[in-house]
């Protein structure tokens, strides 16, 4: 459950933690507010052939996280304070809310504390490892315990001003990578249908 | 007189010998084999209503818990309650010989999903199994395509192939929510109250009962608790753990034993001097009571092989009746005319004296006739302790007192007077119109007396204690170890289904709200009928030709033998569970006491349950009704009820020794019967009264005390009868110093704060002082005496 979540705090956040760390948090833009697109691939264990999915997303600072797949299946990912939900459709597919899964405000702490730009959350739970020229960076995260390295696999972003990449590669061999552009901040960044999931 | 004394040396020297005998039993019982007495309330229950398996139950469920110290440590924030945590840890690592800390590390939370993968496709939630027969192909459809294309599809364990429809991951969730308790950063997590703590269990390497472990424990926590604070100031440490209850009741005890303790020796001990100008008195009567106290131990040894604490407490309160003997020789040799030889003595008071044995042995007796093996005991041990007490009287007491002795002091002087100025009991005006007053009082008392046998109302915690065991409950939401299901069956596989029936009985009662929900051990070992069930499920609705997992693979452009590939891979993690391979998993750590095995022949486990409410046992226990196998257990109570029926059997037992009492008193005293027994019924009824008036609820040790009450009360009433002129005020003078030092050993038990003391002690405070003052008014004087003699 951590793994894509964590994939999708670090995306969504501009991935602060990377090392070396200052340079990098001084690179990335903090907007308020923040919408793109995003391509996704999975290649998944025994598939012969790659799953290509993509759609928009948005992060909000104090409101949460929207993913939306549009194609091929829309399917809608919201990730508020109090509860995680996934909307199949219209129908709601599952609802953990943190009063009965204490893990969701832990994560969302997590997405929170990295929204803020407080890096101690993220190296408290993963070895950071990177480098930065003048214009990008790339970071690779591996999992402190092993009980997350086993949930989430390796990671690894790159980026300028936002997160262009991810790639994340689980230990069952399952592997997910995720483009973004199109990236837009402001009062206009988030759709009116978007502002309404919220 | 020579031929007076011989026998008497003789028997002096015999009774040494068994005094010696008694002295190296005991010290063989206590040093050498170190008994322990019983303490579960249960096993005072008669043997046909003791059950093994129960007993068993109760085992694992306490004993699980008993070693185990709880602790949260927490703040507002993470980050200060993992700093705080990691001090008191710190601090307390140097004495892991004491307390060790269990693992609650990484590494055993990345392994222990590793013995569940050969049965993966087997585990279900309840919802999802409902789901498989209830929803369409679409249903998985979609729920596969969402988990395939979606960055977050639910929880996911594992490559998408090993669980393409999230059942395991379903069944994870449900598991999950057993407990409210995370892994975090390498440590347990629970949040509540807008606080997060670290929960940090211990467990105590040392017997929670014995001394040294209750003695260093505490100290050993509250420096940790310093430490924690001192890393982060203000942060809430909750402690709880068997071993603080136990360390506070002895820390109680041993203050109580120091300020009640030795207050009733100094008054005692005073009080002897005060009256022989000697304290050699004293000396003499606990040497009798303790003579008693140990011949009761070893013959009771010897007939039963064991002997329970409730029995030994009782047994101890033989004092306030082994010493009236001791204490009626040496009054009245304190009387006597000091020509008067001790032995010529002796003989002179045997008949009161022998009476007054035969009266408490024939009252206690009455307790034998009960079914309770407590009750049984205890009636033994007391009669035996008696008779010891009463032998080492008439066997020493003459060879060691002599007349020249004692000297009545001040306060003998002062006190024997009052008798004879004592108001009596007549037909006066005045004297009915004060028996009238009483009675009323005492029937309105007696109405208003209530009943209360919860076992609960003797915990005498301090609040501290109870309030963090209350917090950490909530918190952690933990099971009652005292509520729960057993269930029975001939093999582990009926027991599973069992639990499964029962399960299904209790689903509605979550909804309800009566229960948060339940652990057991099949909701991860499922019964094989289940197995075989759930195997079908997934076979028929999701793997078949037609099915999800073929229209998935239609969806992704994947050909049959990804279909047949994936379906192989799901049916090869379908080996069959069983409670034996799981209980040896790391994953079943957590709930192996829940699983009680085999008992003679019979094959057991435990249903526990979380978030019950109190005001839903009856629910509860009719839930169980009807299924073959499942009993309900409320220990708490089981023990309640005990001590329901021992107080109403004791009750029943005051009544009929009262009886035989009259009868054996009856062939001496005939119309003056009554006169002997009167104070004593009369304290006791207004004690009773007394406490009604006052709010108490009657229970178990009130009645224990009333018990005890006739034994001390009798003598007094034998003494005062057996008054003759040639006597003086002995009788008086003995009634008084025995009254007064019941008085200081038992009365002063009222100021115990442990509330079965406290109950005792009141009892005998306000029933012996009545006793006490009620005495003298029975008397006849010499004519009168005379008088009824005569016309009997």
């Amino acid at each position: 459950m951590k793994r894509i979540l964590f994939g999708l705090l670090l995306a969504a956040s501009g991935a602060q933690a990377a090392a070396p760390v200052a340079t990098i948090q001084g690179m990335l833009a903090k907007p308020e507010q923040l919408c793109g697109r995003f391509e996704q691939t999975k290649q998944l264990a025994g598939m012969k052939k790659p799953l290509a999915s993509n759609g928009r997303f948005c992060v909000v600072a104090g409101k949460g996280v929207l993913w939306r797949t549009l194609k091929p299946f829309p399917n809608t990912l919201r990730l508020s304070r109090d509860e995680i939900v996934h909307l199949q459709g219209e129908r709601v597919a599952m609802r953990l809310e943190a009063s009965q899964e204490p893990t969701v405000r832990m994560i969302n702490g997590v997405l929170f504390s990295l929204l803020g730009g407080d890096l101690g959350q993220l190296e408290t739970l993963f070895e950071v490892d990177g480098k930065a020229t003048a214009k990008s960076w790339n970071v690779s995260l591996k999992a402190r315990s092993p009980a997350l390295a086993r949930a989430i696999g390796a990671i690894s972003l790159d980026g300028d001003a936002y997160v262009r990449n991810i790639h994340m590669v689980e230990q069952g061999g399952d592997r997910t990578d995720i483009s973004f552009s199109d990236i837009k901040t402001g009062p206009g960044a988030v759709l009116p249908e978007e502002a309404a999931l919220f | 007189m020579i031929t007076h004394k011989r026998p008497h040396r003789h028997l002096a020297l015999l009774w040494a010998l068994v005094v010696c005998l008694l002295v190296g039993h005991n010290a063989w019982l206590w040093l050498g084999k170190r008994i322990v007495p019983d303490t579960d309330i249960l096993a005072l229950l008669p043997a046909d209503q003791r059950d093994p398996v129960l007993q068993q139950s109760f085992t694992h469920m306490v004993d699980s818990a008993q070693q185990r110290v709880v602790i949260l440590v927490g703040a507002a924030q993470w980050n200060d309650a993992r700093r705080a945590a990691d001090a008191w840890s710190a601090a307390l690592a140097p004495h892991a010989d004491l307390l060790r800390l269990d693992a609650a590390g990484d590494e055993v939370q990345a392994g222990w999903l590793d013995g569940l993968q050969a049965h993966a496709t087997l585990l279900i939630s309840k919802e999802q199994e409902n789901q498989l027969r209830e929803q369409p192909a679409g249903f998985w459809l979609e729920s596969a395509l969402g988990r395939l294309y979606g960055a977050f599809g639910g929880p996911k364990l594992g490559a998408f192939r090993d669980d393409p429809f999230g059942l395991l991951a379903g069944w994870m969730q449900e598991r999950a929510g057993e407990t409210p308790v995370r892994p975090r950063d390498g440590r347990l997590f629970v949040a509540g109250q807008g606080r997060e703590y670290v929960l940090l269990t211990y467990t105590l390497q040392q017997p929670a009962f014995s001394l040294a472990a209750q003695r260093q424990v505490v100290p050993l926590l509250d420096q940790a608790g310093a430490a924690a604070q001192r890393a982060v100031p203000g942060v809430e440490v909750i402690k709880a753990g068997v071993v603080l209850h136990a360390a506070a009741a002895g820390r109680q005890a041993s203050s109580e034993v120091e300020t009640i303790g030795l207050g009733s020796l100094a008054g005692i001990v005073l009080l002897t001097w005060l009256t022989f100008r000697s304290v050699k008195p004293i000396t003499l009567v606990l040497l009798a009571i303790g003579i008693g106290f140990l011949g009761a131990l070893s013959v009771c040894w010897l007939l039963f092989g064991r002997i329970h604490l409730l029995t030994l407490v009782f047994g101890a309160s033989l004092i306030g009746v082994a010493q009236d003997y001791g204490i009626y020789f040496l009054c009245h040799r304190l009387g006597a005319d000091p020509a008067l030889d001790s032995p010529r003595l002796l003989r002179r008071l045997l008949p009161g004296l022998g009476l007054t044995l035969l009266a408490a042995v024939i009252g206690y007796m009455g307790l034998a006739l009960t079914p309770f093996p407590g009750l049984r005991h205890m009636a033994v041990f007391s009669a035996l302790g008696l008779v010891f007490a009463w032998l080492t009287v008439a066997c020493w007491f003459p060879a060691l007192v002599k007349a020249r002795d004692m000297r009545a002091g001040w306060l003998a002087r002062r006190y024997t007077g009052l008798a004879a100025r004592w108001p009596r009991v007549s037909a006066s005006p005045a004297t009915l119109a004060l028996l009238a007053l009483l009675g009323a009082g005492a029937l309105l008392g007696c109405m208003r007396l209530t009943v209360n046998d919860d076992i609960r109302s003797l915990q005498s915690s301090p609040p501290q204690l109870v309030q963090d065991q209350i917090k950490l409950g909530k918190l952690l939401d933990v099971p009652s170890p005292v509520q729960y299901y057993l269930v029975r069956g001939a093999t582990d596989q009926q027991v599973l289904q069992r639990e499964e029936a029962l399960k299904r009985k209790l689903d509605p009662l979550i909804a309800q709200g009566h229960i948060a929900g339940y652990q057991a051990l099949s909701n991860w070992v499922p019964s094989a009928q289940t197995q075989r069930e759930r195997l079908a499920l997934v076979e028929g609705r999701l793997l078949g030709a037609e099915g999800p997992l073929a229209a998935l693979a239609q969806q992704v452009g994947e050909d049959r033998g990804w279909v047949e590939a994936t379906r192989t891979h799901l049916l090869s993690r379908a080996a069959p569970m069983s409670p034996d391979a799981f209980l040896r998993t790391p994953a079943s750590e957590p709930w192996r006491h829940l699983w009680i095995g085999e008992v003679g022949g019979v094959r057991a486990s435990i249903v526990a349950l979380r978030g019950m409410r109190y005001a839903s046992i009856p629910v509860l226990e009719r839930a169980a009704e009807g299924l073959e196998g499942v009993q309900w257990v409320d220990k708490v109570g089981g023990i309640s009820a005990v001590l329901g029926r021992y107080r109403a059997y004791m009750g029943w037992v005051v009544l009929g020794a009262y009886a035989l009492v009259y009868l054996v008193l009856f062939p001496r005293y005939r119309g003056r019967t009554w006169r002997v027994l009167a104070p004593t019924a009369a304290a006791s009824v207004l004690t009773l009264a007394l406490l009604g008036l006052s709010g108490q609820s009657l229970q178990l040790f009130h009645v224990l005390a009333l018990m005890l009450l006739l034994g001390v009360g009798v003598d007094y009433g034998i003494f005062m009868q057996e008054r003759h002129g040639k006597d003086g005020d002995a009788p008086w003078l003995a009634v008084g110093l025995s009254a007064a030092n019941t008085l200081l050993s038992f009365g002063l038990l009222a100021l115990s704060g442990t509330p079965a003391l406290r109950a005792f002690g009141l009892t005998m405070l306000a029933g012996t002082a009545l006793v006490w003052l009620a005495a003298p008014c029975f008397i006849l004087s010499e004519e009168e005496t005379r008088a009824e003699t005569v016309y009997a």
